[in-house]
């Protein structure tokens, strides 16, 4: 056999993808930021038994070491680390099943590449901003709880991301989100008799 | 025994616990059938509903939800290639391929009855296997105990897919979760930032309605969909030759099934998977799978349903949950005031055994549900998600907010779901996170209490013969997959040094 003959069948190392590495970068932190404050709680009390930190130590320098493999793995490996075993014919078929959604989802792209939505109504450029966009407005409804109660403020936030975000006609928004609304201020608060916030307005 | 399937009886035929049981399945299927919302989504977004009902009540109607979106989950990945949960992530390679050709309806049906043939199979290990292993467990002590949480950590490692320290640190990235607060059996606080909040914890179903509704649910906001494809009445009547091919895929996906889920941590999920490459080994029609094989949708379904029942064996018995929802079923426990393990069934007979009759009631009525109906839950499927999701959002803050009283509990949820979309995002496993989560401060329990009988020596777990078994076992099953991987990486290195040589 020649060596390009060998060489073809040895797979290439792989290549890390940028989420990858700041994701597992991030884990490495938290694990040595645990391992820090851990030995600050104390490892051990009376007779040596385990104290309030060994826990945390213990953890925090798993999650440290294991992140720390995790990244030379991202950039050493060869192989994945299934080969060989059951969970590799597991992999397989979920990159087969991964892949038959993903089709379909791609197909779906393309014909809003063409029509320009979705069948969810939606066009691409949407469907990307649209989940830091609806963190953010339920992020500030809930800023919005001590002044206007719960029920309204998050009944505002659907109402925003139903008129701005997904742009719906609006009277079948507003219609959606009193619904919405009714609903949960009769299970929580006439049915399960929980106080929700009211809020300074004090209304619901 | 016979006693105490007579007490569940009775217990699960009242008619307030039937009428509950039937809601839960109901809402199930439609939870299920939802893109992005699955069992463990559906089981903690309604777990504050169920505050004011009796205990038995309240977990007959979560539970119901658990299997009622097995078979929801079933119809969206059958009809629209999307799969509600991810444990149906493989029924579209078949069932999708089915529908297409035109046999939508068979599909269905296929899978609705392979899903009532797995339940009342796996129900049966279930009521026979989960006393006795209650009653063998009356004898651990805090050794055994450990040893049995750290073999369930390292279950999570061995079935953790492609990339094992990932799985194995997302699960200690969850215990670390768990210290926060003050350590029980200790007056430290830990990890609490000077925050009065924090002392008492992170509430974790919060965490899980944070990463499994709202996370999911805003993933699923950036993927397209399907049009939904029209599965009619009269297609739903199955072939004689669909059926006899569909048995005996069910019964080797009843078995695979069952044997994971006991396992905790690898859950439906895995059994799904591996229950299709058996079909892509063993079967006779292998060649035609993935083209709409009715074994590609009868192997997986029962391997689901039965690893979903199966699951809870190691949660009631054992007190150690078998898969994320059984993780949030934990938490309702708890918030009853119950502490599921060995105990559970002594102490609280009535609602163990009623609990799982009704899993037989609850089956039963999915099937009649889901045969004649299912194309008209097919019709939800043409909702537009852009008017659900918002409401599920609603719900699900409410709902966390009923569960502590706290506006602190509302923070919780919104951090833990940008949390729950990154993590789905960019492929960092929830399941392990979650387990570790919810079994962070039981190992902790044990860990302090194993510590103190050793008198400071951890040694103690390898002097009594069953907590060594366990723990050895635990320290294979975490440490080979690791190391046989390294070795089979230094191997390819070696080979292309000798091919670069040459």
């Amino acid at each position: 056999m020649s060596p390009e003959v060998i060489e073809e069948t040895i797979p290439p190392r792989n290549r890390p993808e940028l989420s990858d590495v700041i994701g597992t970068t991030v884990l490495a932190i938290i694990g040595l930021a645990a391992m820090v404050a851990g030995f600050g709680y104390g490892m051990t009390v009376e007779n040596g038994q385990v104290g309030p930190g060994f826990l945390p130590v213990v953890t925090g320098g798993f999650v440290l070491l294991a992140s720390l493999a995790e990244i030379a793995r991202l950039f050493l490996a060869r192989t994945g680390t299934t080969d060989g075993r059951i969970m590799r014919t597991v992999g397989n078929i979920e990159a087969t099943a991964a892949e038959s959604v993903g089709l379909h989802a791609n197909a779906s792209e393309e014909s809003a590449e063409t029509s320009g939505l979705d069948t969810f109504g939606r066009t691409e450029k949407q469907r990307n901003r649209a989940p830091f966009h609806i963190f953010l407005t339920f992020g500030v409804a809930l800023a919005l709880v001590p002044v206007t109660g719960l029920i309204i403020a998050l009944s505002l936030a659907v109402l925003y991301v139903l008129v701005v975000i997904e742009k719906r006609i609006w009277w079948v928004s507003a219609l959606i989100t009193l619904g919405a609304a009714a609903f949960v201020y009769t299970v929580f608060v006439l049915v399960l008799s929980i106080p929700l916030p009211t809020g300074i307005l004090g209304l619901i | 025994m016979i006693d105490n399937l007579l007490l569940g009886f009775e217990t699960a035929v009242s008619p307030e616990n039937l009428l509950w049981c039937f809601v839960g399945v109901l809402l199930g299927t439609v939870i299920g059938l939802l893109p992005g919302l699955g069992s463990t989504t559906g089981v903690a977004i309604l777990l504050p509903v169920t505050l004011a009902f009796e205990p038995v009540t309240a977990l007959i109607m979560l539970a119901g939800i658990y299997y009622g979106s097995q078979y929801g989950s079933s119809i969206s990945s059958i009809l629209i290639s999307t799969p509600g949960d991810s444990s149906s992530v493989v029924l579209t390679l078949d069932g999708y391929q089915m529908a297409r050709k035109g046999r939508a309806g068979a599909a269905l049906a296929i899978s609705a009855l392979a899903s009532f043939f797995a339940a009342i199979i796996s129900l049966i290990g279930l009521i026979a296997l989960a006393g006795p292993i209650a009653r063998f467990a009356l004898n651990f002590g805090p050794a055994e105990n450990l040893a049995i949480i750290l073999l369930g950590m390292a279950t999570i490692v061995s079935f953790a897919g492609e990339n094992i320290l990932r799985g194995i640190t997302m699960a200690a990235a969850g215990l670390l979760v768990s210290m926060v607060g003050v350590a029980s059996g200790f007056s430290t606080a830990r990890f609490t930032f000077g925050s009065v909040n924090l002392l008492s914890g992170i509430d974790f179903v919060a965490i899980m309605i944070g990463i499994f509704a709202v996370g999911e649910v805003l993933h699923q906001i950036r993927r397209g969909g399907e049009k939904p494809i029209r599965a009619g009445f009269k297609d739903l009547i199955v072939t004689k030759e669909e059926l006899a091919r569909s048995l005996p895929a069910a019964s080797r996906g009843t078995g695979l099934g069952f044997a994971v889920g006991v396992l905790p941590g690898a859950g439906a999920t895995l059994a799904t998977f591996l229950a299709y490459g058996v079909e892509k080994q063993v079967s006779k029609y292998r060649k035609l799978l993935g083209k709409g094989a009715p074994e590609g949708v009868a192997s997986p379904e029962a391997a689901n349903n039965a690893a979903a029942n199966a699951s809870f064996i190691p949660t009631l018995a054992l007190g150690i949950p078998g898969s994320g929802t059984t993780a949030v079923l934990l938490g309702a426990f708890i918030i009853f005031g119950l502490q599921p393990g060995p105990l559970l069934f002594s102490q609280e007979p009535d609602l163990v055994w009623g609990l799982l009759v009704s899993f037989f009631f609850g089956n039963l009525i999915l099937l009649a549900l889901n045969l004649p109906l299912a194309p008209v839950f097919a019709q939800i499927l043409r909702i537009p998600y852009p008017y659900l999701y918002p409401i599920v959002l609603f719900t699900s803050l409410v709902g966390a907010f009923a569960l502590g009283n706290n506006s602190f509990t509302l923070w919780v949820v919104f951090f833990s779901g940008l949390l729950g979309y990154f993590m789905k995002r960019f492929d960092f496993p929830a399941a392990p996170f979650v387990l570790g989560l919810v079994l962070g401060p039981l190992l902790e329990k044990y860990l302090v209490q194993t510590s103190a009988l050793g008198e400071g020596s951890l040694l103690i777990m390898f002097q009594q013969p069953i907590s060594a078994v366990l723990t050895v076992a635990a320290i294979i099953a975490m440490g080979y997959p690791l190391v046989a991987a390294v070795i089979r990486n230094l191997k390819v290195r070696r080979q292309g040094k000798v091919a670069v040589d040459s």
